[in-house]
């Protein structure tokens, strides 16, 4: 079956780019299509509960893998509050009090505005191609879908939140479909989903992303992409303490 | 001149093409307070049990184009209590209106406040200031916020806005009248020169007390940031800094700051501040953070000068704990302890989202422990208070 999938996807993932039998450069491949070298997304956030939804629309500008500025554009209480991170560093910008706010480090696992995201998920602090390691470990099929499956081990050097994260990836366009992710204790204690590809400036995209707790499953948070945008180019001090407050 | 001409024909220049933002918020709360044995034995504060009411709100305005902006802030704040009706009030209304100078540096009263009673009427302009980026420089002219330091219950390194972390008001920072001027000499080092005037600290009238203050932030590596103060503010000189370094699990922070004697050489004596903290995320749900230090108490000062600290200890241990019992649901416990005195002061809040930019907090502040310092009026003028607020942002 594995040699079957292999042989009819084969062609379409290396025409996409990818080695298809490297773990390694599938997931390079993947994260490339997705983060680029430059992006700006406008985001619609939507916390759902059965008893109340709460919905957030976010801007987000990434550079590389150690610039990201994120801006609140709604709802009205966390409206232009911004989040700046530089490499490791993160500083958290109020507005309305003209107030910059160091984070500490560790604030990156911290949930953001209440969702299932952290602020690590948000700011795309950890790199999945560069921090873990990753193997092939067999296929499985999930709703009827057959996926390729990676095991990512997180690298001992690194600062990440999550020490092993199995990615579900389709061998139709090679990006990721799931993403559960393990705690030290290798107990599995999130689902991220990722649905309705699309393709903007030349890259694929899931625009639809559903995080779900396995501690408790009438709670999501979902993310809409309703726009993005590769290959932007941002002005020399965008991501710049100077920007940051200067709004 | 050019900046006044820059000032005034911003919205002629501008019309066409300036984004304006109206925003706010509106705050009604009401606390049930129980005073301290010795605030009515000691102190003259004779009342035992009463109810204290407040609406505060805050109607922001800004108009911004390309570079430059013009941004305002206009505060209004009604309390109601049996507390007015004595004259002068008890002490206790200006701690559950804390920060109840709302303009740290004022220059221009632009200001009305009025007691009638058992009412109290404030309004006032409490930011109005033209900002321009120009390159690497950043001008700022008008009343504006001064917002830096990492201190949430003590900031000593900042005297020009005072953190709200012993108190239920929020949403609320200080004025001051002046002009900065920002370079950014680097992605990781800028300056900010800044020249206020306080007419307030005479009553508004006779001679304009002024402040000359650089205030410096350094990234000095990924880690480490330092932020230094040097200046003249209130008739003294004052030096400090910040050190906060990044560990794997958390950030470690620090502060000193010195003030000298009066410069006009009024009987004093020089004061020392300190401050140790350190602040984590323990899981995604739950923050800590941990503020110790030490603050000289100003004793020329008189109890009304509460605009400018509300920290009734000196040697002090504060643990705060955030923790987040559901997306809707957060709770914090702050407990405050003087290690010299052993008073201790519990501070509990919920807060709910309540959707439709409404939030709700229920709060409970408790001194559980009396000090035996008694010549620190502040702790014996500290009450007990349960209360609830409802918070509308639009």
């Amino acid at each position: 079956m594995f040699k079957k999938l292999l042989r009819k996807d084969f062609v379409l993932c290396v025409a996409l780019g990818a080695n298809v039998n490297n773990a390694d450069e599938w997931l390079k491949y993947s994260e490339n299509q997705m983060r680029g070298d430059r992006s700006h997304s406008e985001i619609t956030m939507t916390i759902q509960t059965p008893n109340w939804t709460r919905t957030l629309e976010i801007e987000s500008d990434v550079e590389g893998k150690n610039l990201a500025i994120s801006t609140i554009k709604s709802p009205a209480k966390e409206k232009g509050i911004r989040t700046l991170r530089i490499e490791n560093n993160m500083w958290n910008y109020f507005p309305k009090l003209k107030r910059k706010v160091a984070v500490s480090s560790s604030m990156l696992l911290a949930s953001w505005m209440g969702s299932d995201f952290t602020n690590d998920d948000i700011l795309k602090a950890s790199s999945m191609a560069d921090d873990y390691s990753h193997t092939f470990i067999p296929n499985e099929t999930v709703d009827g879908e057959e996926y390729r499956v990676i095991n990512n081990v997180a690298k001992s050097n690194t600062k990440v939140m999550w020490p092993r994260i199995v990615t579900y990836a389709s061998p139709k366009d090679c990006l990721p479909r799931i993403y559960r992710y393990y705690d030290k204790e290798g107990k599995h204690r999130r689902t991220l989903t990722l649905t309705d590809v699309k393709k903007f400036d030349g890259h694929l995209f899931p625009t639809h992303w559903e995080m779900k707790p396995e501690d408790d499953a009438s709670k999501k948070t979902v993310l809409d992409y309703k726009n993005v945008k590769f290959n932007v180019s941002f002005p020399k001090d965008h991501f710049s303490q100077k920007n940051l407050s200067g709004r | 001149m050019k900046l006044l001409l820059l000032l005034f024909l911003f919205p002629l220049t501008s019309v066409a093409k300036v984004v304006p933002e109206l925003s706010g918020n509106l705050e009604g709360q009401f606390r049930q307070s129980n005073n301290n044995t010795e605030a009515k034995e000691d102190l003259f504060q004779n009342w035992n049990n009463e109810n204290f009411y407040l609406l505060y709100g805050n109607l922001n305005g800004k108009i911004e184009k390309d570079n430059s902006r013009i941004e305002a802030n206009w505060f209004v704040r009604y309390s109601y209590s049996d507390l007015y009706e004595p004259n002068p009030p008890y002490f206790a209304t200006n701690i559950f209106t804390f920060p109840n100078q709302l303009v740290a540096r004022d220059l221009f009263k632009l200001q009305h406040k009025e007691q009638n009673g058992k009412e109290q009427v404030e309004s006032i302009l409490n930011k109005f200031y033209y900002e321009i980026d120009l390159g690497q420089k950043r001008l700022m002219l008008g009343r504006m916020y001064i917002n830096y330091g990492l201190g949430e219950i003590f900031n000593p390194i900042n005297p020009f806005n005072q953190p709200t972390g012993l108190t239920s008001i929020s949403q609320v920072a200080q004025g001051n009248d002046g002009i900065s001027y920002t370079h950014f000499l680097s992605d990781t080092h800028n300056i900010q020169f800044i020249l206020l005037g306080d007419k307030g600290i005479n009553n508004y009238e006779g001679e304009i007390d002024s402040t000359f203050w650089l205030h410096g932030e350094v990234q000095y590596s990924g880690d480490l940031q330092l932020d230094y103060v040097l200046g003249e503010d209130q008739d003294r000189y004052k030096l400090g800094s910040q050190i906060s370094y990044q560990t794997s699990l958390g950030m470690i922070f620090s502060q000193i700051l010195y003030r000298s004697e009066t410069i006009d050489n009024k009987p004093t004596h020089n004061l020392w501040d300190v401050l140790l903290g350190y602040d984590q995320q323990l899981t995604n749900l739950w923050h800590l953070r941990f503020e110790g230090g030490y603050q000289k108490e100003d004793r020329s000062l008189n109890l009304t000068n509460l605009g400018e600290r509300f920290l009734p200890t000196e040697y002090f241990l504060a643990l705060a704990n955030i923790y987040e019992i559901h997306p809707l649901v957060k709770v914090s416990a702050t407990l405050i302890n003087d290690v010299k005195s052993g008073f201790s002061y519990f501070i509990g809040k919920a807060t709910y989202d309540m959707g439709n930019n409404m939030e709700a907090d229920t709060f409970v502040f408790t001194p559980f422990s009396k000090g035996d310092d008694t010549d620190n009026v502040a702790q014996k003028l500290v009450t007990t208070d349960v209360g609830v607020a409802l918070r509308l942002f639009f």
